[in-house]
C-alpha cells in the first residue's frame, strides 16, 4: 500500500493500530471459512470510534482502495476474506454498550460479541434471545451483516428481526443513523420502521457491501427461566414437519426445535452424546428435539401439555429423553463448534432456509448428491423463525488432501443449484448463491443499481456479492 | 535436532478451524471472561491471539512466510498460559502445539531466547554469574539445612535469587511441621524456560545434569514453591526426556494434609482480611491443582477467601509465562496490571499465589498502576501464621 495512505491511516488511529507487516497480513488473509483460498490484504487498521471509521473510509474513497470490514472473523463462507490489495478494517475496538431498560432495547458497538452482551444483560435478568453457535466469537454487528440466527431463533426469528436501528458509515465516510434514533431527540432505540422506507434492512445481510455498521440497536427481553426439554419421535418426515408447524401455529413457545433424521442423530450423538449425558436409545426414523421456554411456569405447563397432545395427534410419540435438547440448549454458545470440530473433519457449509413443510426436500437432495460426488457429510438445522427452518449441510474433506477438497467444492456448488430449485433461500448473498441463482434478474439488477448509487467507486467488499457489481 | 514429529504437529495444527473463540470469548456458564491476555492488553491484531499465531506458524513451517525474527514474533509474544486450550472446541491443544512450533523453528533468530539458554547452561541460572549465592538465604533462617536428605526443597532460580523471602518462609514452615529437609549445595535451574522457548535439546542436557545433582542428595521426595519447577520436574522430565524423577510436590500439595491433620497449626490472622487466590497457569490449568491452596487459605482462622471474576480453568494469566517477561517486559507487566485490577474489582486486600514468577510480575503490575493490593506468596503468608 502506498506509504502516503499508510501515513494517513496512522494519522487517524495512531501508529500502534496500523499494520502492513507480512505476518499480520497473513493472519488477516483467512477466517473461520474452510476451503476458501487465502488472500493477503495490503494493510490492516483498528479504529476505536465511529469517527475514525469515517475518516478511514474517506481515505479509502479518495484513493479508491478496496475495503473489507472485519469483526469476529468467524464467518464460514469466505465473506470476510479480503480482496488483494485491500484495507482490512478490524472493528473489535468498538466496544460500547448502552442498555435502555425502559425501551427494552440495547445499543452495542461493532466489536461486542454475543457472550459479552449476554453476561451483561444476565445481571439485569434480560437477554438478547438469539445465540448463534459462534456466540463466543461472532459479534452482533457481524451477525447482523450476515443476518444470522441461532438458539432462540425458533421463537424470536433471525437476528434481523430484533434490530431496531443501525449506525452506519457509508463508503464516502458519511455517518447515518437509522430507526427511531435518527431523531436526535429520541430517548433511544424503540422503533425500526421510522422515517419511511426500511433503510435498516438494507444493511442486514449486506455483508458490508453498502457500508460499515458501527453500532447496532436491538430489542431485548426479560430472561426466561422456565424450560421444558423433550424429544418426540415420528415415523415419517411429514409427521415431524406437521408437528413443528402445529406447535408454532398453537403459540407454543419453542426456543429451540431441531429435526433429526435417524442416521444424522446417531452421528451427532457419537460426537457429543456422552458429553451431554444422552442415554442409549433406539431412536425412531425422525426425532424432534425441542426446548420450550417461558417467562411464567403456568405458561410452560400449558405449552408442555399442548406439545405432547400435538405430537400424538400427528402420529408421533413422546420419547421423553430430555438430555439431548438440554445438552444442546445449555451448550448453546458453543454447541455448533463442539459438534462440528470434534470429529476432526474440515467441511464446507451451505447455510439456507426452507419452510418446515419442506424440511425433507433438503435431505432428499443431499444424500444422492453426496453419493454422486463421492463425498461424506451431514446436515444440522433448526427452526429459525415464524415459518422457516435454517439448514446447514456440511460437506467433509481432509484438509491435507487437495483432491478430496476439490470434490467437496464441486459438490457444494451443485447442491446450491439443486436447493434453489426446491425453493430454498439464502439469508445473505454469498458468492456461491449468486452463481446458483437463476430467474431473479430484476431483483439482482435493482441491487446492482443500489450498489452503484451508494458505493460508486465499488470500494466496499468487492467480490463479496459478485452479481451486484459493475462490469470492471 | 528436534524431538517433535512434524507430521503429527501439522495434523494437530490443522485441527484449528480458525473460529476465533480463543480471542475474547465471554462464557459466563464456564467462567470465561475474556481468553487471551496478550490480545486483551495489546493493540489487538489477529497475530496477538492463538488463531493468528497458528496461521503464522503454519506459514513459517510451509515456507509461505520467511523465517525472520519479525515474522516469528507472534510465536513468542505468548505466555503459553493455556487459556486458549481451556476453551478451544477442537480436538487438540493449541498452546502445547505452539510450544512445539517454537522448538521446531528454533533456528529462527531470537536473541532473548538464546541469551537465557546460554546463561542457564553456563551459570545454572538465568539471572547471575555466581550461582552459589542462591543458597545465601539459608544463613538467615536460624537453623541448619543440610545438602542431602530424603525430602529435598528445590528452591528454584527466582525464589533463590530474586525472592529469597519465599525460600526462607518455606524453610520455616517445613521446620515448624517437623520435616527434616535438604537444600542442594549448588542447585541447578530446572530448565523450564528453555523448554517453553523451544531450546529443548539444551533443556535435556540441563535436565540430565540437574537430575544427577538431585540424585546425589538422596532425595526420595522433592518439594517446590515454583509452579514452573513443578510442571517441569514432574511432567517434562519424565514425559519429554524419559527421566526417572522422585515424586515432586508443590508445597501447597505437601502442606494440605499436614494442616488438616493438625501437624501444622495456624493462628488467627489479625491483619489479613479479604484474600484472593491467583491460579498460576502451570499449577492450575497445567496440573489441575486448584483446591489445595484454597483449602489452605481457608484454614487460616479469620481469612475471608474471595474469588476473582476468572479463576481455576478460566483464570487469566499473570503475564510472565512462556518467556514473555523477558521477551516483552512491558506487555508482561501490562497483563499483570490487568490481573491486579481483577483483584481490585472484588475489593481484595491481598492477592496470594504460589509461583515466584507470578508474584514478581504481579508486584510490578501492581506498582505500575499504583495499586494498594499486597501481592504475596502463600508460603510467606503461612509462615506468619505459624503457632
Ligand atoms: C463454530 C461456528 C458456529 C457458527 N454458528 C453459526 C450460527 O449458529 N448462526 C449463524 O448465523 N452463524 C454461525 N456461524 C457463522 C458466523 O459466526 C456468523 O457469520 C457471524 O455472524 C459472523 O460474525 P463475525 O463478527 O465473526 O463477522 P465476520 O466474520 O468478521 O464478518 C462477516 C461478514 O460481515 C461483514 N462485516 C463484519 N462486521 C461488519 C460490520 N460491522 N459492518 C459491516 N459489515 C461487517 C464482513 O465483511 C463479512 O462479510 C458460525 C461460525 C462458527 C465458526
Ligand atoms: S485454537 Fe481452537 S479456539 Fe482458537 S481458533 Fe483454533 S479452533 Fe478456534
Ligand atoms: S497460551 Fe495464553 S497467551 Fe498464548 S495464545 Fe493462548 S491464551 Fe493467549
Amino acid at each position: 500500500m502506498d506509504n502516503v495512505v499508510v501515513q494517513k491511516l496512522i494519522a487517524i488511529v495512531g501508529e500502534d493500530y496500523v499494520s502492513t507487516r507480512q505476518d499480520v497480513l497473513l493472519a488477516y488473509s483467512t477466517s473461520a471459512s474452510m476451503s476458501y483460498d487465502t488472500v493477503l490484504p495490503d494493510a490492516v487498521v483498528l479504529p476505536q470510534s465511529t469517527e475514525q471509521v469515517s475518516e478511514i473510509l474517506k481515505v479509502a474513497t479518495q484513493y479508491k482502495i478496496p475495503v473489507t470490514p472485519r469483526s469476529g472473523g468467524s464467518s464460514l463462507q469466505g465473506e470476510v476474506i479480503p480482496k488483494e490489495g485491500a484495507l482490512v478494517i478490524d472493528l473489535l475496538r468498538l466496544t460500547e454498550i448502552e442498555v435502555f431498560p425502559d425501551l427494552r432495547s440495547v445499543t452495542v458497538g461493532a466489536g461486542i460479541n454475543f457472550g459479552k452482551l449476554d453476561k451483561l444483560l444476565n445481571k439485569q435478568d434480560l437477554w438478547l434471545p438469539v445465540y448463534p453457535g459462534s456466540s463466543l466469537t461472532a459479534t452482533i454487528a457481524g451477525n447482523v451483516a450476515v443476518n444470522g440466527s441461532g438458539f432462540g431463533s425458533s421463537q424470536f426469528g433471525c437476528i434481523g428481526e430484533l434490530v431496531l436501528g443501525l449506525e452506519v458509515v457509508l463508503p464516502n465516510g458519511e455517518i447515518i443513523q437509522t430507526g427511531s434514533e435518527a431523531n436526535p431527540n429520541a430517548p433511544g432505540p424503540f422503533l425500526r420502521y421510522a422515517f419511511g422506507p426500511d433503510i435498516t434492512g438494507l444493511f442486514i445481510g449486506s455483508l458490508g457491501v453498502f457500508g460499515i455498521i458501527t453500532k447496532v440497536s436491538l430489542k431485548i427481553f426479560k430472561r426466561m427461566h422456565h424450560f421444558d426439554y423433550n424429544t418426540y419421535g415420528f415415523n415419517t418426515p411429514q409427521e415431524a414437519e406437521k408437528f413443528v408447524i402445529q406447535c408454532k401455529e398453537n403459540e407454543i413457545s419453542p426456543v429451540w426445535i431441531a429435526i433429526y433424521e435417524g442416521r444424522i442423530l446417531d452421528f451427532f450423538l457419537e460426537m457429543v452424546g456422552e458429553e451431554y449425558g444422552v442415554p442409549k436409545y433406539e431412536w425412531p426414523p425422525i426425532t424432534v428435539s425441542m426446548v420450550i421456554g417461558r417467562i411464567r411456569e403456568d405458561q410452560l405447563e400449558s405449552d408442555r401439555a399442548e406439545a405432547q397432545r400435538i405430537c400424538v395427534e400427528e402420529g408421533g410419540h413422546v420419547i421423553g429423553i430430555a438430555e439431548l435438547p438440554k445438552g444442546e440448549w445449555d451448550d448453546r454458545m458453543r454447541e455448533l463448534a463442539r459438534s462440528s470440530y470434534v470429529h476432526g473433519w474440515h467441511w464446507r457449509i451451505l447455510y439456507h432456509h426452507v419452510t418446515p413443510s419442506q424440511w425433507h426436500r433438503t435431505i432428499e437432495e443431499m444424500w444422492p448428491l453426496f453419493d454422486e460426488f463421492g463425498v461424506l457429510g451431514h446436515t444440522a438445522g433448526f427452526q429459525s423463525d415464524h415459518s422457516s427452518y435454517n439448514y446447514y449441510p456440511q460437506i467433509f474433506f481432509d484438509p491435507q488432501d487437495a483432491e478430496d477438497e476439490s470434490k467437496a467444492k464441486a459438490a457444494h456448488k451443485e447442491l446450491v443449484k439443486r436447493l434453489f430449485k426446491t425453493g430454498a433461500v439464502p439469508f445473505k448473498l454469498a458468492p456461491y448463491w449468486v452463481d446458483g441463482i437463476t430467474e431473479m434478474e430484476p431483483y439482482l439488477n435493482f441491487l446492482k443499481d443500489l450498489k452503484e448509487a451508494i458505493d460508486p467507486n465499488g470500494i466496499m467488499s468487492p467480490g463479496t456479492i459478485p452479481g451486484i457489481e459493475g462490469e470492471d | 535436532m528436534t524431538t517433535i514429529d512434524l507430521d503429527e504437529l501439522l495434523e494437530n495444527l490443522a485441527q484449528c478451524r480458525r473460529c476465533g473463540i480463543c480471542r475474547n470469548a465471554v462464557y459466563e456458564d464456564k467462567g470465561f471472561d475474556g481468553v487471551c491476555p496478550v490480545w486483551k492488553n495489546s493493540a489487538g491484531f489477529e497475530t496477538s491471539f492463538m488463531r493468528g499465531r497458528i496461521q503464522v506458524a503454519l506459514a513459517l513451517l510451509d515456507g509461505r512466510l520467511e523465517k525472520t525474527e519479525e515474522n516469528a514474533e507472534s510465536l513468542f509474544s505468548c505466555t503459553l498460559c493455556g487459556n486458549c486450550t481451556s476453551i478451544c472446541a477442537a480436538e487438540f491443544d493449541p498452546a502445547k502445539c505452539l510450544e512445539s512450533v517454537r522448538e521446531v523453528l528454533n533456528e529462527i533468530p531470537n536473541a532473548v531466547r538464546d541469551t537465557i539458554a546460554k546463561k542457564i547452561l553456563e551459570n545454572n541460572n538465568p539471572y547471575v554469574d555466581e550461582n552459589k549465592t542462591r543458597r545465601d538465604w539459608v544463613k538467615e533462617v536460624g537453623f541448619d539445612i543440610p545438602g542431602t536428605g530424603e525430602v529435598l526443597y528445590f528452591t528454584g532460580c527466582t525464589a533463590g535469587l530474586k525472592l529469597p523471602e519465599t525460600a526462607k518462609s518455606t524453610a520455616k514452615v517445613l521446620n515448624a511441621a517437623g520435616v527434616n529437609f535438604a537444600v542442594l549445595e549448588e542447585e541447578p535451574c530446572c530448565g523450564s524456560v528453555m523448554i517453553r522457548t523451544g531450546m529443548v535439546e539444551e533443556a535435556k542436557k540441563n535436565a540430565e545434569k540437574a537430575l544427577e545433582m538431585i540424585a546425589k542428595s538422596g532425595a526420595k521426595k522433592i518439594v517446590v514453591t515454583c509452579a514452573g519447577c513443578l510442571k517441569t520436574l514432574r511432567e517434562d522430565y519424565s514425559e519429554r526426556f524419559g527421566l526417572d524423577v522422585p515424586e515432586v510436590l508443590h508445597m501447597v500439595e505437601y502442606l494440605k494434609p499436614l494442616i488438616e491433620s493438625g501437624k501444622l497449626k495456624l493462628k488467627k490472622s489479625s491483619e489479613i482480611k479479604k484474600i484472593t487466590w491467583h491460579d498460576p497457569c502451570h499449577l492450575g490449568r497445567a496440573l489441575g491443582v486448584y483446591e489445595e491452596p484454597r483449602d489452605i487459605l481457608k484454614a487460616i482462622p479469620g481469612v475471608e477467601l474471595v474469588e476473582m471474576e476468572t479463576n481455576r480453568e478460566a483464570a487469566m494469566c499473570c503475564g510472565s509465562g512462556g518467556g514473555l517477561r523477558s521477551y516483552d517486559g512491558n506487555l508482561a507487566k501490562k497483563i499483570a496490571s490487568d490481573r491486579i485490577q481483577d483483584a481490585e474489582a472484588i475489593d481484595a486486600d491481598i492477592l496470594a499465589t504460589a509461583c515466584p514468577f507470578c508474584e514478581h510480575n504481579l508486584k510490578d503490575g501492581a506498582n505500575r498502576i499504583g495499586s494498594k493490593i499486597r501481592v504475596v506468596d502463600i508460603l510467606d503468608l503461612i509462615s506468619k501464621q505459624l503457632q
